[in-house]
């Protein structure tokens, strides 16, 4: 079956050309099934949103190979393609926006597309309901909250109809409103138009719920799994810098205490059946 | 130094078409040495309420008292109340234009008029307690990470010996690690040196811990004022303006629903461990 992404034994280094070597991604080997919500969470220069430019071709592997689709992104007559099936949303949304006007930023990169202008319309209409901005197609784009900027952001993704969409820490500079406005839009645009989501966050709670997390650190995959299988690993995220929910704090601490508690628990509602069951 | 509003208000343009209440009729007190969250949503009035603090705004009725001294009051001089009143903004870091470390922190203390041996006296002690090595003292601000950029820019604060220090949402944009990092550096300066600490945060798990006191802004006005447990107490009220309480108070109540004994104030999971330690312990014999 053909993966939306695929690596095969990925590394990357920004100055290939100086003698010594410093690797920023190792080995990296992951292949992405279509329709999934995947979590990738490591800290501060664990190489994620490195790994994130080698999705659209923004960056290109030093050693090993990335496939889009099938697509080799080293393959420069895919470029396009590329980069219209694998999207990318940035941290800073007041970074992405071009446009003077909501509408037209959202028509901005299908324009670039060379895609007739009556299609054009069409798909900068269901983006924009897509993510529910379509009352806001007139506004200016500097009227709208930070929230409200990310989704213009990912509209302006979705009407390029990508099978694939890559967000590198959307919510980072969003209040709690805002986090949850993009993280409820990027999870319907994956249940509902089943695009692959692949999701880059510090917030774990945000992944608690997706197909896959993965875990970076210096470079590497260290964890690959579903939350449970993830998150049940509270001493390695700990060591790597991550923290995880409190309840599945608490389950670990109870286990010390010599109870027979399930160390995969993630929400406050599993916790409760646990104990009062 | 005692804090004490009254009745403020502030409105942004006032008299055009843009006016915006960004302020409406917020009034506490802050005692010596606490540490204080403010938490709210974006919008809600959170860095215009910090800026009347240090005089950076004038209030648009109202009034503010510092140690007793009202400074709104014209005849108050603004350069004194800012030495006694640090403010951090929100990411400080893109304020930082010195070419050297050194230099940005003295900025500050050199404004102060103090002699040369005072200022680098200050810089240097100003680096070690934000932990930033005084072997980086020659070297740019902009060669080095965001965690220790914003160290820099508290330290350029701290280099002012303020008695009451202020930060707009330090940790934001920061990942869990340099959070935890910076949210501890904070608590071992006012634990160590006492000042005033006013903490700025729109995430209720960073403020819970710390905090002697929470003042949650809605709206331009002030939705709920107490100690964490008081606060937390009103988890209703703050879920609906979108704050929510952390992970581990929802179970506790969650839990007290059930006809568990635990209270539904519980702030750590230290705490909760203890009365649900106790409640299967129970049952089990039972
Ligand atoms: N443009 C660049 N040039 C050189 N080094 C870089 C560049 N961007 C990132 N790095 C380095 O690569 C490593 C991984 O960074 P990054 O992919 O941004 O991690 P993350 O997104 O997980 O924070 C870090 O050591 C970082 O300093
Ligand atoms: N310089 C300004 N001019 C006009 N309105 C402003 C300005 N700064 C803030 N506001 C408005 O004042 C209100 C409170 O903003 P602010 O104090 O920045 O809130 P917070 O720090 O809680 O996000 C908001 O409605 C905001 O749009
Ligand atoms: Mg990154
Ligand atoms: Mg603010």
């Amino acid at each position: 079956m053909e993966h939306v992404i695929n690596t095969q034994n990925l590394s990357f280094e920004y100055h290939a050309e100086e003698q010594t070597r410093h690797l920023v991604l190792k080995d990296i080997n992951l292949q992405f099934e279509k329709g999934q919500f995947i979590g990738i969470i490591g800290h501060n220069g664990s190489g994620k949103s490195t790994l994130a430019k080698h999705f659209n071709a923004l960056l290109l592997p030093t050693e090993g190979k990335v496939y889009v689709k099938g697509m080799d992104t080293k393959d420069t007559n895919h470029l396009w393609d590329i980069r219209q099936a694998a999207g990318l949303v940035f941290q800073n949304p007041d970074n992405q926006i071009v446009a003077a006007i909501v509408e037209e930023d959202v028509a901005f990169g299908p324009e670039n597309l060379g895609i007739p202008p009556d299609e054009i319309r069409e798909r900068v209409e269901y983006a924009l309901k897509a993510v529910g901005m379509w009352e806001y197609k007139d506004y200016p784009p500097h009227m709208l909250s930070g929230g409200q900027k990310q989704r213009v952001a990912i509209a302006g993704i979705i009407a390029m109809k990508p099978e694939c969409i890559i967000l590198d820490e959307p919510t980072a500079m969003l209040d709690p409103i805002g986090r949850r406005e993009v993280i409820s839009t990027i999870k319907k645009l994956n249940k509902e138009d089943g695009i692959t989501v692949i999701l880059i966050t510090h917030f774990m709670e945000e992944v608690v719920d997706a197909d896959r997390v993965i875990v970076m650190d210096d470079g590497k995959v260290v964890l690959d799994g579903t939350p449970k299988e993830v998150f049940k690993e509270v001493t390695l995220l700990k060591k790597i810098g991550l923290s995880v929910p409190q309840v599945t704090e608490l389950a670990h601490q109870l286990k010390r205490e010599g109870f027979d508690v399930p160390l995969d628990i993630l929400t406050v509602e599993e916790m409760v059946e646990f104990l009062c069951r | 130094m005692p804090i004490k509003v009254e009745n403020l208000s502030f409105v942004y343009n006032e008299g055009t078409p843009y006016a915006t209440v960004a302020l409406n009729n917020v009034t506490f007190e802050i005692q010596d040495e606490e540490f204080v969250g403010i938490i709210g949503h974006t919008g809600s009035g959170k860095s215009t309420l910090i800026q009347h603090l240090n005089g950076l705004l004038k209030p648009t009725s109202g009034k503010i008292y510092i140690n007793g001294v009202d400074i709104t009051d014209k005849k108050v001089s603004l350069k004194d109340v800012r030495k006694e009143v640090g403010l951090v903004f929100q990411y400080p870091e893109y304020q930082l234009f010195e070419e050297t470390i050194f230099k940005d922190i003295a900025f500050g203390p050199t404004n102060l008029g103090l002699s040369e041996e005072e200022i680098e006296k200050r810089v240097y002690e100003a680096m070690d307690i934000v932990g930033i090595s005084r072997e980086l003292a020659d070297k740019s601000p902009f060669e080095v990470s965001g965690g220790q950029k914003r160290r820099i820019a508290i330290a350029g604060i701290l280099a002012m010996k303020p008695k009451i220090l202020i930060l707009d949402e330090p940790t934001a944009g920061l990942d869990p690690k340099g959070k935890e990092e910076i949210l501890n550096k904070i608590k071992e300066i006012h634990d160590k040196y006492k000042m005033i600490t006013i903490l700025v945060s729109h995430s209720m798990e960073d403020i819970a811990r710390f905090a002697d006191k929470i003042i949650v802004m809605n709206k331009g006005r002030i939705e709920v004022i107490g100690t964490p447990r008081e606060v937390f107490r009103e988890a209703e009220k703050l879920e609906k303006i979108g704050l929510g309480v952390p992970q581990i108070t929802s179970l506790a109540r969650e839990l007290q629903k059930k006809g568990v004994a635990i209270p539904e104030d519980i702030l750590t999971i230290e705490e909760a461990k203890e009365y649900i330690v106790r409640y299967l312990r129970g049952t089990k014999n039972v």
